[in-house]
C-alpha cells in the first residue's frame, strides 16, 4: 500500500483530474441536506460530515430500466402484434468520491445477493466493475453512528479503492485496491509516506469517540426466538410512521419492485427502491398479506438485517452501521435499542396458535 | 405545580379508562425527542415536555382501529389536527382523550444545524441540551454553545394564532396570552418570482426527494397511506419512475389533497430526511383556501371544512366570471 | 466466474391455446417463439415461470403440464390483480414474456417406488397436475397413485378435460369432491379434510402432496397427521408475492427461506422450521 499526501488546496485539480474521463459523484450541500452530485468546475465538495443520502444510487439507481419494449403491428394483419424486447445496461465509469466507509460497506453487503454463484445482476455487476470509491475516513462519530457493533470502523477501507485520512493541511491518500492504485499515479500527490502516523491516531481517535462496542452475536438466535412474540413487535414499532426513509437511506437495504410503465405502442420494464416497512410490499392479489401490520414489517426489516442475512452470509450483519435510519427517522426508531432490546429483554411465550 | 407533573397527574387520573396516550419522551440523544406510548403509570417516567417535543403526535390517532381508547399530549398547532380528524369524522371523539399543552413554540432542527455549523460543530454531536431563560444551551465537541431560542424557533411558532391547544379534555400550565398575525407573507413573497423561477425552485428541490413518502405518513391527515395513489398501479397515475414529474406530480396531488384540511404542523417538511421546503406548498393552498372561504382548518370543531361542504352560490367565487 | 444470463430478461413467447377453466380460471398455452430455445427447454415438475404482460408486469404461476409433454407450457390463471386481469383478456397469437423455470421442485426422483396420495383444492390442482402427469407417464416407477381434488361447485373444478381420464383409469384412483350438493353432481359431497379422513389412505411408503387454499391446507395437514402422516412425508407448494424471482428482492421471504429460490416446494417438515409468517 502506498502512502501519498494531498493538499487540501489540490483537490479541486484532482476531482477535476479525476471527472476528465468519468462522472465523479461527490456529496455537496443542497438546502440542509448533503446528496451525491457529478463533480464539475466549482462544484464544492461538503467533506465534514455525512450525506443525508448515501451514494448508493451510483450502483443501484432508484429507478432504472431492466429492459425497453415495443409492439409492432403487422401491417398486413393489424390484429398481429409482436413484441421486441431490448435489454438496457448502463455503466458509465464513476468515481465515488467523499463517501464513507459506512457507505461503501453496503455494497459487499450488497455482493453477496446480486453476484454469486446462483444468479448475477447484470446491471448491478457492470456498474460495479465501472464504478471506483476513494473514501474518506471519519474523524469523529455522529451520535447515531455505530460502525463498530457491526464490524466495521470510522476508518475500515473495506469495499473501497482508496481510503483518504482527514491529516493537518489535507489528506493521507492509501490505495486500498488495485484499481485505486492507479489513481494514485496523479502528479498532484505528494508522497505521504512519512504521516501514516498521523492518519493513524486519526482513526484510533475516531474509533473511540464511538463509544463502547456492544456485539451483536446473540441477535440472530434471539430474533428467530422472538418472532411470534408480537407483544414485543408492537412495542418496537409502535412509534413507527411507516415511511421508507429508515430503507432507502440505507446504505445495505437492497429490496426493489418491478414495474412496467407503459406509453402507447411501447414502454420499459423498470425497477425501483422499494421499501419493506410499505403495505404493499407482500400484499398479494389475492388481498392476504403476510405482513400485515407495522409490527410485521418492522419484525422483518430488523430480523433479515440481525438474523436472516447473517445466517445466510457467514455471520455478516445487513446493516453498515451508518445511523441515517436512526437520524432521519421523523420519530427517531432506533434500530441499535431495538436489536438490543430484542436479545437482552425475555421472550414472551407465545400463546397456542 | 409544574406543567410536567400536572400533566403527569393528569394522565394518571385518566389512564384506566384508556388503552395508552401518546407524549414525548427522551430520543436517541440529546437533541431528539421521541414519541412514547404509555400504558402504565410506571411508563410517566419516560415523559418530557420543551421546545424539542416537535413532533405532531395526533398522526397516530388514525393508525389503531376504531374503539381503541386513546389519549394525546398537544401542542396548540397539534391540537389543530385533532379538531380537523373530528371534523372530518376520521376518529370518534368518545374515543379520544386530548391532554392539551400551553406552547411558546418548538425549536427546528434544521435552523439549530445551520447555528452551529456556522461554528463549525456538526448537530450529529451534540453531547449535552438544556433550555435556560429564552436561550439553548449545547455542549458538541467539548464546546459549549448558546442559541437563543429566537434564533432556532420553528417558523410556524413565529407566526402562531393558537399558543394554547384549541380542543382539550384536560390542560396543563397556564394559558399562553397573545397571538402571531399570519398574513402568509412568505408564499406572497414567494409568489413575487417569476413562474419559470419558482419552476426552476421546485425543480431543484425536487431533485433530491428519494420517494421515501415521509412526508405523507407523518402528515396526520394524510390518511390514505397504505392506499396512496402514489403507488397504486390502478389507477397508474403517477409511474414509478423517479424523475422529477413523478415526484412534483406526487407532491402537487398531496398538497391539493390537503388544501383547506391542513393545519401547517409543517410535520411534511420536518419528516423531509433530505430538507424540501414542502410546507410551502400547503401553505400556498391554504392562503387561497382562506382568501376564498375565510377559512382555517382545524379550528373550530363544530365547523364544516368549505371543500366538505356544497353552498350553490359561494360568497367569494364568481362562479360566472372566468 | 462465469457469466450467468440475464436473470430479468423474459423469453417471448406466443400464446397458442386458451379457453376458461372456471368462471375465473383461465389456462393459457405458450409456445416460445425462438424454436431452438423450446426445444432446450426443461423444467422439473412443480417448477413456477413469471408470466408478463409487457406494459403491465409480471406474475407468478406454476408450469402445469408436465415435462413429458414438451408441445407447449401450460399455465392456469385466477384472476385476481392487475396482471392476471389483464392475461384474462389476451387471445391466441398474443405475445407474452416467459421466466422460468424458476424455484424447486417436487422430489420426483425420491418418490420412486413410493405410493403417493394427492390432495389438491381449486386452483391449487394446477401444482399438483404437472406432478400427476409426469408420473402417469412414468408410471412404472412409482406405486399407488391416489388423487382427491376438490372445489367449493362443479363450476370450479379446473382441468375437467382430465376428468375423465383420471377417473377411469385403472392405475390410479381418483376421488372428485365439491363442498355442498348440486344437481348433477354424481361424485362426493364434503370438505376435502374430512372425505380424505373417510378414504383414510394408509401412510405407508407414502408421501401425501396437497396444494389449496389456506385454510384448506391447515385442515387438511391436521387430517394428514390423524392419519399417521409423518412431517417429511407431507409436502406442500407455497404462494407469495413475487417479483424478481431470483432470490434479491426480498418479498417472499420466510425467515432465511426465499419462496421463489428455496421453494415453492416445502416439505411439512421444513415448513415447521421456518418461521410463522404465511
Amino acid at each position: 500500500m502506498a502512502a501519498k499526501y494531498l493538499a487540501s488546496e489540490k483537490l479541486p485539480a484532482w476531482l477535476a483530474e479525476l471527472a476528465a474521463s468519468r462522472v465523479v459523484l461527490v456529496p455537496v450541500k443542497e438546502r440542509d441536506a448533503v446528496v451525491f452530485r457529478p463533480y464539475s468546475e466549482g462544484v464544492k465538495p461538503v467533506l465534514d460530515r455525512q450525506a443525508n443520502v448515501p451514494p448508493k444510487a451510483s450502483i443501484f439507481p432508484a429507478s432504472e430500466s431492466l429492459m425497453s419494449f415495443k409492439y409492432i403491428k403487422n401491417p398486413e394483419d393489424l390484429g398481429q402484434v409482436a413484441v421486441e424486447v431490448h435489454e438496457t445496461v448502463d455503466a458509465p465509469p464513476t468515481v465515488v468520491f467523499g463517501g464513507r466507509p459506512c457507505d461503501v460497506r453496503g455494497f459487499n453487503i450488497f455482493d453477496r445477493v446480486y453476484d454469486c454463484p446462483k444468479v448475477q445482476d447484470p446491471y448491478y455487476k457492470a456498474r460495479r466493475e465501472n464504478t471506483l470509491f476513494v473514501t474518506l475516513a471519519c474523524e469523529d462519530a455522529e451520535n447515531a453512528c455505530f460502525c463498530h457493533w457491526v464490524g466495521s470502523s470510522p476508518s475500515d477501507p473495506v469495499g473501497s479503492d482508496v481510503l483518504l485520512t482527514p491529516i493537518q493541511g489535507g489528506y493521507l491518500v492509501e490505495d486500498v485496491s488495485k484499481r485505486g492504485k492507479a489513481l494514485l499515479s496523479s502528479k498532484l500527490l505528494a508522497d505521504g509516506s512519512k504521516r501514516s502516523t498521523e492518519a493513524k491516531a486519526v482513526h484510533k481517535a475516531a474509533l473511540e469517540s464511538l463509544g463502547e462496542v456492544w456485539n451483536p452475536e446473540k441477535a440472530p438466535a434471539k430474533l428467530l426466538e422472538k418472532f411470534d412474540d408480537m407483544g414485543f413487535w408492537e412495542d418496537v414499532s409502535a412509534k413507527c410512521v411507516s415511511c421508507g426513509a429508515c430503507t432507502y437511506l440505507c446504505p445495505t437495504c437492497y429490496c426493489f419492485n418491478v414495474t412496467d410503465e407503459r406509453s402507447g405502442m411501447k414502454g420499459e420494464r423498470i425497477r425501483t427502491w422499494d421499501n419493506c416497512m410499505s403495505y404493499l410490499f407482500t400484499l398479494e392479489a389475492s388481498g392476504h398479506n403476510p405482513r400485515p401490520t407495522k409490527a410485521h414489517r418492522l419484525k422483518n426489516r430488523v430480523g433479515h438485517k440481525f438474523s436472516y442475512y447473517p445466517d445466510i452470509h457467514e455471520g455478516i450483519f445487513a446493516c453498515c452501521g451508518c445511523g441515517r435510519c436512526i437520524k432521519l427517522c421523523p420519530v427517531s426508531v432506533d434500530i441499535r435499542e431495538i436489536v438490543r432490546l430484542a436479545v437482552e429483554r425475555p421472550t414472551a411465550k407465545p400463546e397456542k396458535s | 405545580m409544574p406543567l410536567l407533573e400536572e400533566l403527569k397527574a393528569q394522565i394518571t387520573r385518566r389512564l384506566p379508562e384508556l388503552d395508552l396516550v401518546i407524549g414525548w419522551g427522551q430520543g436517541y440523544d440529546p437533541l431528539h425527542h421521541t414519541p412514547v406510548f404509555i400504558k402504565t403509570e410506571a411508563d410517566l417516567d419516560k415523559l418530557v415536555f420543551d421546545p424539542l417535543c416537535v413532533h405532531n403526535l395526533s398522526t397516530y390517532l388514525t393508525r389503531y382501529v376504531h374503539g381503541k381508547k386513546l389519549g394525546v399530549v398537544v401542542k396548540g398547532c397539534d391540537s389543530r389536527s385533532v379538531v380537523e380528524l373530528l371534523q372530518e369524522k376520521l376518529i370518534k371523539r368518545e374515543d379520544v382523550v386530548v391532554f392539551g399543552l400551553p406552547c411558546e413554540g418548538v425549536a427546528d432542527l434544521g435552523k439549530i444545524k445551520r447555528a452551529l455549523a456556522e461554528q463549525d460543530l456538526d448537530i450529529g454531536r451534540v453531547r449535552t441540551v438544556s433550555f435556560e431563560k429564552g436561550s439553548l444551551a449545547l455542549t458538541v465537541a467539548g464546546k459549549n454553545v448558546e442559541l437563543p431560542m429566537s434564533k432556532v424557533l420553528a417558523d410556524k411558532c413565529g407566526r402562531c394564532k393558537y399558543h394554547n391547544a384549541v380542543i382539550h379534555d384536560e390542560f396543563a400550565g397556564q394559558p399562553i396570552e397573545g397571538q402571531s398575525q399570519d398574513a402568509y407573507e412568505d408564499v406572497a413573497a414567494f409568489e413575487g418570482q417569476t413562474l419559470e423561477e419558482r419552476m426552476e425552485f421546485w425543480r431543484e428541490q425536487m431533485e433530491r426527494c428519494v420517494r421515501c413518502y415521509a412526508c405523507r405518513n407523518a402528515c396526520p391527515l394524510c390518511v390514505c397511506r397504505d392506499y396512496c395513489i402514489a403507488q397504486s398501479r390502478e389507477p397508474g397515475w403517477v409511474s414509478q419512475r423517479d424523475g422529477l414529474e413523478e415526484k412534483l406530480f406526487f407532491q402537487m396531488i398531496h398538497a391539493t389533497h390537503l388544501a383547506g384540511r391542513c393545519t401547517e404542523c409543517g410535520e411534511c417538511e420536518r419528516a423531509c430526511p433530505v430538507d424540501i421546503p414542502l410546507l410551502l406548498l400547503k401553505r400556498k393552498l391554504n392562503k387561497e383556501i382562506l382568501d376564498l372561504f375565510d377559512y382555517r382548518a382545524g379550528t373550530e370543531p363544530d365547523v364544516k371544512p368549505p371543500l366538505l361542504s356544497f353552498k350553490v352560490k359561494e360568497e367569494n367565487i364568481n362562479e360566472r366570471g372566468w | 466466474m462465469t457469466t450467468l444470463p440475464n436473470p430479468y430478461l423474459p423469453e417471448i413467447a406466443t400464446v397458442v391455446e386458451t379457453f376458461p377453466e372456471t368462471p375465473s380460471i383461465k389456462t393459457f398455452r405458450v409456445v416460445l417463439n425462438n424454436p431452438e430455445r423450446m426445444k432446450a427447454f426443461s423444467f422439473k415438475p412443480g417448477q413456477v415461470g413469471q408470466l408478463s404482460v409487457f406494459g403491465v408486469g409480471e406474475a407468478t404461476f406454476v408450469i402445469n403440464s408436465p415435462p413429458t409433454r414438451m408441445d407447449y407450457l401450460q399455465f392456469t390463471v385466477m384472476m385476481a390483480g392487475e396482471v392476471t386481469s389483464k392475461l384474462h383478456s389476451l387471445n391466441v397469437g398474443d405475445q407474452v414474456g416467459v421466466r422460468a423455470p424458476l424455484g424447486n421442485w417436487f422430489p420426483y426422483d425420491t418418490l420412486k417406488g413410493k405410493s403417493v396420495v394427492f390432495v389438491g383444492g381449486g386452483i391449487g390442482m394446477a401444482p399438483l397436475r404437472t406432478l400427476l402427469l409426469y408420473m402417469l407417464d412414468n408410471r412404472k416407477d412409482y406405486k399407488d397413485i391416489t388423487l382427491l381434488y376438490g372445489a367449493r361447485s362443479p363450476d370450479d373444478m379446473a382441468f375437467k378435460y382430465d376428468l375423465p381420464d383420471w377417473t377411469t383409469r385403472k392405475d390410479m384412483s381418483t376421488t372428485l369432491t365439491i363442498d355442498r350438493e348440486a344437481p348433477g353432481w354424481e361424485h362426493k359431497v364434503g370438505l376435502i379434510p374430512n372425505v380424505l379422513l373417510e378414504m383414510n389412505p394408509s401412510p405407508k411408503n407414502t408421501v401425501a402432496i396437497t396444494c389449496g387454499p389456506p385454510i384448506m391446507i391447515k385442515f387438511t395437514l391436521q387430517a394428514l397427521q390423524k392419519l399417521g402422516f409423518g412431517d417429511d412425508q407431507i409436502i406442500t407448494t407455497l404462494e407469495k408475492r413475487m417479483k424478481c424471482g431470483v432470490g434479491i428482492c426480498g418479498r417472499c421471504n420466510i425467515g432465511t427461506k426465499y419462496v421463489c429460490m428455496d421453494g415453492p416446494v416445502f416439505t411439512y417438515a421444513e415448513l415447521k422450521q421456518l418461521p410463522n409468517e404465511l
